[in-house]
């Protein structure tokens, strides 16, 4: 019976030398470990032995079992390493080729620039707000100051809507909601309002008649103009870098008083003076001052116990000096190639 | 304005060069909005003498003149009939670089030898337009005597202008004496008032002026004028009205101009002798009255317009300007001058309605001082005197019915303070105040000090406290004020809900790869007719809404007319969006969050109502190593808007089969909350696309949605679920259904019946076929079923199935495969 053993357990080896593939790997396993395989068959003729041989015999087919397990573990390691080698090498790929790239969107670059200037006054402590575009001119101008026939009223091209009794038109400035926030709530009051505005004015490189203002505006006892300097500062910084240098100077705007014109040195020449800044050095970015008498008293704020400062700026302005864009009429005629463009998750 | 530098520092002897008066003027409220600088190209050109002329040997019309500037002496040949010799004229010699008089466009050249008639010219002596002075080419410049022989043209003749534009409140300040009273202010230096005629010497003739409309004209001064001379005046003044950008005429008319220029103040002489009567009477125009204005223009006036006539009829209109009967001519001796003050309203009317705006209505708009009047006359009598010395004031009549008082300003000390949130000390406030000829004293002002200021008459811009601290701080200068950031309470936090509904839906898009636009919201009747695939009138429905019965909000002056009225949708402009953008990229896929502008009425602000509107159309990956090229449809877009609805809660949210005339009759829906039509999606009507310009088999899937209902109606709060911790079980259920029956509704039972089990409901197949019965449909779904306390059994998932089996009967008829 021995002799069988031996036999076997060559035939058996011999075998697993010529095994290469997980398919053979399997079927060796059966034919020889498995349930119905030849070392199993072998220890079922145990029974046919007599008694003093069967414990030897036992021994021996254990000892066999034994041995092949091992042998077919090595050569099963030996198969699947060679399969996964091969399959790796088979795998390679040209990691140049174009990535999946999932179909990129964007916003507009206002809308990313007035969420820009909102984030930074909102961690001021200014809340954003909206207001009607289409707008009684009480609003757009009387209760700003600029009362009917003013010459000022000339400094807005305005368009107006079509109505009998009442002056309505399309708002020029968002400075309207200066007067809408402060009827609707006492102060403290610290608010930024985006929106689109209008104007009667002949489109060109650096005109549109419709565009985006941001509002600005705090009223409470103890604001002052130093406070609209230093709040005016911290914007621009935030928005074009904190190496900028600003400066204010006088201005006229009918519902401030004192005026400012704000201005930041040129980043295109460092304030040497260029085509951008015509020359000077600056570039205004907007108009603010401390909220006229008149306004607050329009409103039923004390003028003499309460001060405020408002501001108010071009949108489209401030993302053509950030981002160097040379025309204003791109951000309306839609093209997408323009649009996509502002797809960075950072400013 | 126009402010030439030599002009300024004759009124305010200040030491500083052009750009420092620019920057200081700039930084006080005075913009300056570039400097010219005339005579800086002027190189090679200097200041000559004619030593002699002698005719040119073979031309009649040409003479040899010999010229010398200092060292260079120099023969040139000229056509010019004015030169003569011992002039002082501007010789340019070769090499310098001229104005081309001959060239319609400026052009510049370079003066280079040539031969004219067989002699050789080295240099030439220049005309006004040469030198780029004016557009004078008759004859040469002819320089005043006294110019330095030799010296660079450019010191005697070169000028600095600064240009400033001048803020509507700053009236005193729109003149060469105001720029100057400014400039004196800041830089401490007195100002040089130019020399007056004392008219209180002349007869007193009130008879010569009637105002008959005195709440238009609050001062009329008439000075009768007899032997003037008219003739051109001198080079001096041609000089610097030409500077300041007014042409000269003649002596009397450029006194007048000059001394606008110089006080502000607008003047105007009439030909005495054409005035009938020889008087004035200032009086309402009567409905329909005409006359001939200087520009030659008949002019059709109202009883609004205020006019200048003479006993019979209108010589001028007043503040704007004069007529043709009464022009200062060649022969004119005698005139009257006219310094007068009116009501700016009125004149601003006038010019705006005779679409006229001079150089007079441009300041008496403003409002001008009534006591300036006088001085001006004084002035400009001064200045006839000076160029006519045999003129002598004969009459003067001054009209005066309420002469305008100096006001008084008290600001309290504290004010600047207040304001400003700086102080400065006493003596630089009160001499800045000086300055301005305020005349500040300390007073007591409810018991706390203050300041009293008198303002000038000339100050129409300081009226309150807060002027007098505004007139302190640009004086003194905004550079000096430091950065501070406010203090004190913080307003109470609000966020918009609105404002970040909308943020939300852009990021949404956004991540779904759309691109975000901004389009004009205005269009036209047209446009909305484009809406309609059955002709051009605009359909009943106009994107989401409908044609309203009243009339749309129009712009009285829209810049085109296809911007005319306020859009009640924004399909038009994504529409032409996509049209425009289809030229360049295979796929746009582009979403607004705009409003539209629902019109409630005439005299009311419409509905502005914050919409969405998106579409898509054309192709996905047209060229892509690992993707196959797709064209959207509509459930691209579907899909992306079902994403929006899960990311913004709005589970109510759903598409039902609807019918839009803008839209492919078989491809439209309603999305509805609540029972409530919220937009509309679906593919564009091939004709309707075709009208905007796109190609009627391309595909345009588009929806608009209006978002303040969206959020009303549809939008849920956040429920969190725990993730369950034992293993989800998938389940399939294929349901038969009539062909009729919408796959939302079979989708929505499936979603309630196998709540709250479910975390997922997807649709995977549709099949039609024999084994389940023509006119049916069976919809296969894959349900991810999960329990958050226990691994579900098999009992579980067959009281799931009965109860899916059940609802689907009762609510869509439909029945589940085996
Ligand atoms: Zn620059």
């Amino acid at each position: 019976m021995s002799q069988d053993l031996d036999q076997l357990k060559q035939e058996a080896l011999d075998r697993l030398q010529t095994v290469s593939s997980e398919d053979e790997l399997g079927a060796w396993h059966r034919d020889f470990l498995g349930r119905q395989g030849k070392v199993t068959t072998a220890m079922r003729g145990i029974s046919e032995l007599p008694a003093e041989e069967r414990p030897g015999f036992g021994q021996a087919v254990n000892a066999l079992r034994n041995e092949l397990q091992q042998a077919f573990d090595q050569t099963q390691d030996k198969v699947l390493a060679a399969s996964l080698q091969s399959r790796l090498e088979s795998e390679q790929v040209d990691v140049t080729l174009p990535g999946r790239k999932p179909i990129p969107g964007t916003l507009h670059p206002v809308t990313r620039m007035i969420r820009e200037i909102t984030r930074v006054f909102g961690l001021m402590g200014f809340q954003t707000v909206e207001g009607p575009e289409v707008e009684d001119a009480y609003y757009a101008f009387d209760a700003l100051n600029i009362p009917q026939d003013h010459p000022a009223r000339d400094v807005w091209d305005t368009i107006f809507i079509e109505s009998d009794q009442r002056e309505i038109v399309l708002r020029p400035h968002t400075s309207p909601m200066q007067i809408r926030t402060m009827e609707q709530i006492e102060p403290p009051v610290r608010v930024v309002v985006p929106g689109r505005c209008y104007r009667y004015e002949a489109l060109d490189a650096t005109h549109e008649w419709h565009f985006h203002q941001i509002e600005g505006l705090a009223v409470d006892t103890n604001i002052t103009m130093t406070d609209l300097k230093g709040t005016l500062a911290e914007f621009a910084r935030q928005i074009f870098g904190q190496e900028r240098k600003v400066r204010f100077r006088c201005d006229y705007f009918p519902f401030v008083e004192p005026g400012v014109d704000f201005a930041i040195d040129c980043m295109f020449c460092e304030g040497s003076g260029c085509r951008v800044c015509s020359g000077t050095g600056w570039i205004e970015l907007l108009g603010a001052g401390m909220v006229h008498p008149n306004v607050l008293r329009y409103v039923g704020y004390d003028p003499d116990v309460y001060s405020g400062w408002a501001f108010g700026m071009g949108i489209e302005r401030i993302v053509m000096l950030k981002y160097g864009i040379e025309d204003i009429r791109h951000f309306y005629q839609g093209d997408v190639r323009f649009l996509s463009q502002f797809n960075r998750v950072l400013a | 304005m126009k402010v030439p530098v030599r002009w300024l520092k004759d009124l305010v002897p200040v030491e500083m060069s052009s750009e420092e008066i620019a920057q200081r003027l700039t930084m006080a409220g005075l913009e300056a909005e570039g400097i010219e600088k005339i005579g800086i190209d002027w190189d090679k050109i200097y200041v000559g003498t004619v030593l002699k002329v002698d005719q040119h040997p073979d031309a009649d019309r040409l003479v040899l003149a010999t010229i010398r500037a200092g060292e260079i002496e120099q023969t040139v040949v000229t056509g010019a009939p004015n030169i003569e010799a011992g002039q002082k004229v501007a010789f340019a010699q070769l090499g310098a670089r001229l104005v081309d008089p001959y060239s319609e466009e400026p052009k510049m050249m370079t003066l280079k030898a040539n031969k004219i008639r067989g002699v050789r010219s080295e240099g030439m002596a220049c005309s006004e337009k040469e030198l780029g002075l004016s557009d004078e080419h008759e004859g040469i410049l002819i320089l005043d005597e006294d110019a330095p022989e030799g010296a660079p043209l450019r010191d005697h003749l070169g000028e600095d202008v600064i240009e400033f534009e001048i803020t509507p409140n700053l009236v005193h300040a729109f003149s060469m004496v105001g720029i100057a009273r400014e400039l004196g202010a800041l830089a401490a230096t007195s100002v040089t008032f130019p020399d007056l005629t004392d008219l209180s010497v002349a007869e007193d003739t009130p008879q010569l002026v009637d105002i008959q409309a005195p709440d238009l004209c609050y001062r009329y001064v008439g000075v009768v004028i007899e032997n003037v001379h008219v003739e051109p005046s001198p080079s001096w003044m041609q000089r610097r009205l030409n500077a300041a950008g007014v042409r000269p005429i003649n002596n009397i008319v450029d006194i007048t101009n000059y001394v606008m220029l110089e006080w502000g103040q607008p003047l105007h002489a009439f030909d005495r002798t054409d005035l009938a009567e020889g008087r004035i009477v200032v009086r309402r125009a009567t409905d329909g009255e005409q006359m001939e204005t200087l520009d030659h223009v008949h002019r059709k006036l109202t009883s609004d317009d205020l006019v200048i006539a003479d006993a019979e009829r209108p010589v001028a209109i007043a503040g704007v300007m004069g007529g043709v009967d009464s022009e200062i001519s060649d022969d004119t001796t005698t005139l009257l001058l006219e310094s007068a003050s009116f009501n700016m309203l009125s004149i601003r009317h006038t010019a705006r309605e005779q679409k006229l705006r001079t150089e007079a209505s441009s300041r008496f708009e403003r409002g001008l001082d009534p006591n300036l009047a006088m001085t001006a006359a004084r002035r400009a009598t001064a200045l006839i005197k000076q160029l006519c010395p045999n003129a002598t004031v004969t009459e003067i009549a001054d009209q005066y019915p309420a002469p305008r008082e100096q006001k008084t300003v008290v600001m309290p000390r504290s004010e600047i303070k207040r304001l400003l949130g700086v102080d400065f000390p006493d003596d630089q406030v009160i001499g800045v105040l000086q300055r301005l000829e305020l005349s500040p004293k300390h007073v007591e002002n409810d018991g706390q000090p203050g300041i009293q200021v008198s303002v000038p008459t000339y100050r129409n811009d300081i009226n309150l406290k807060a002027d007098v601290v505004e007139e302190v701080a640009r004086v003194i200068g905004y550079e000096s004020l430091p950065e501070t950031l406010p203090v004190g309470q913080t307003a109470p936090v609000m966020i918009d809900p609105v404002l970040e509904f909308v943020r939300g839906i852009q990021d949404s898009l956004s991540a779904a790869g759309m691109n975000e636009v901004i389009t004009y919201p205005m269009l036209d009747d047209a446009e909305l007719g484009l809406l309609n695939p059955d002709g051009d009138e605009m359909p009943a429905q106009l994107g989401l809404a409908r044609r309203p019965d009243i009339p749309f909000v129009k712009a009285m002056n829209p810049l085109r007319s296809e911007w005319r009225q306020m859009r009640p949708t924004m399909l038009p402009a994504i529409l032409r969006n996509v049209a425009e953008n289809l030229k360049y990229n295979p796929l746009v896929s582009v979403f607004e969050t705009g409003r539209v502008y629902l019109p409630e009425g005439i005299d009311q602000l419409p509905d502005e109502r914050r919409t969405l509107c998106a579409a898509i159309a054309g192709t996905f990956n047209p060229a892509d190593l690992h993707e196959h090229a797709r064209e959207a449809d509509f459930f691209d877009l579907s899909g992306i808007l079902a994403q929006l609805f899960e990311e913004i809660g709005a589970k109510n949210v759903e598409l039902r089969q609807g019918s839009h005339p803008s839209m492919h009759p078989g491809r439209a829906a309603e999305i509805v909350a609540d029972n409530t039509v919220i937009g509309i999606a679906g593919e564009l009507h091939p004709i309707v696309a075709e009208q905007f310009e796109i190609d009627r088999n391309q595909r345009v899937a588009i929806a608009e949605i209006d978002l303040p209902l969206l959020m009303e109606l549809g939008v849920e709060k956040f429920a969190y679920r725990p993730v369950s911790r034992y293993q989800p079980v998938q389940q399939d259920f294929a349901i038969v259904v009539d062909e009729a029956t919408p796959a939302g509704s079979v989708q929505r039972v499936l979603e309630n019946a196998t709540q709250p089990m479910s975390t997922s409901v997807q649709l995977f197949d549709v099949y039609r076929g024999e084994s389940i019965g023509e006119g049916n449909k069976s919809l296969a779904f894959r349900v991810t079923l999960a329990a958050p306390d226990r691994a579900l059994q098999d009992k579980d998932i067959d009281k799931i199935r009965k109860r899916v089996e059940k609802q689907l009967k009762q609510q869509v008829k439909g029945a589940l495969r085996s």
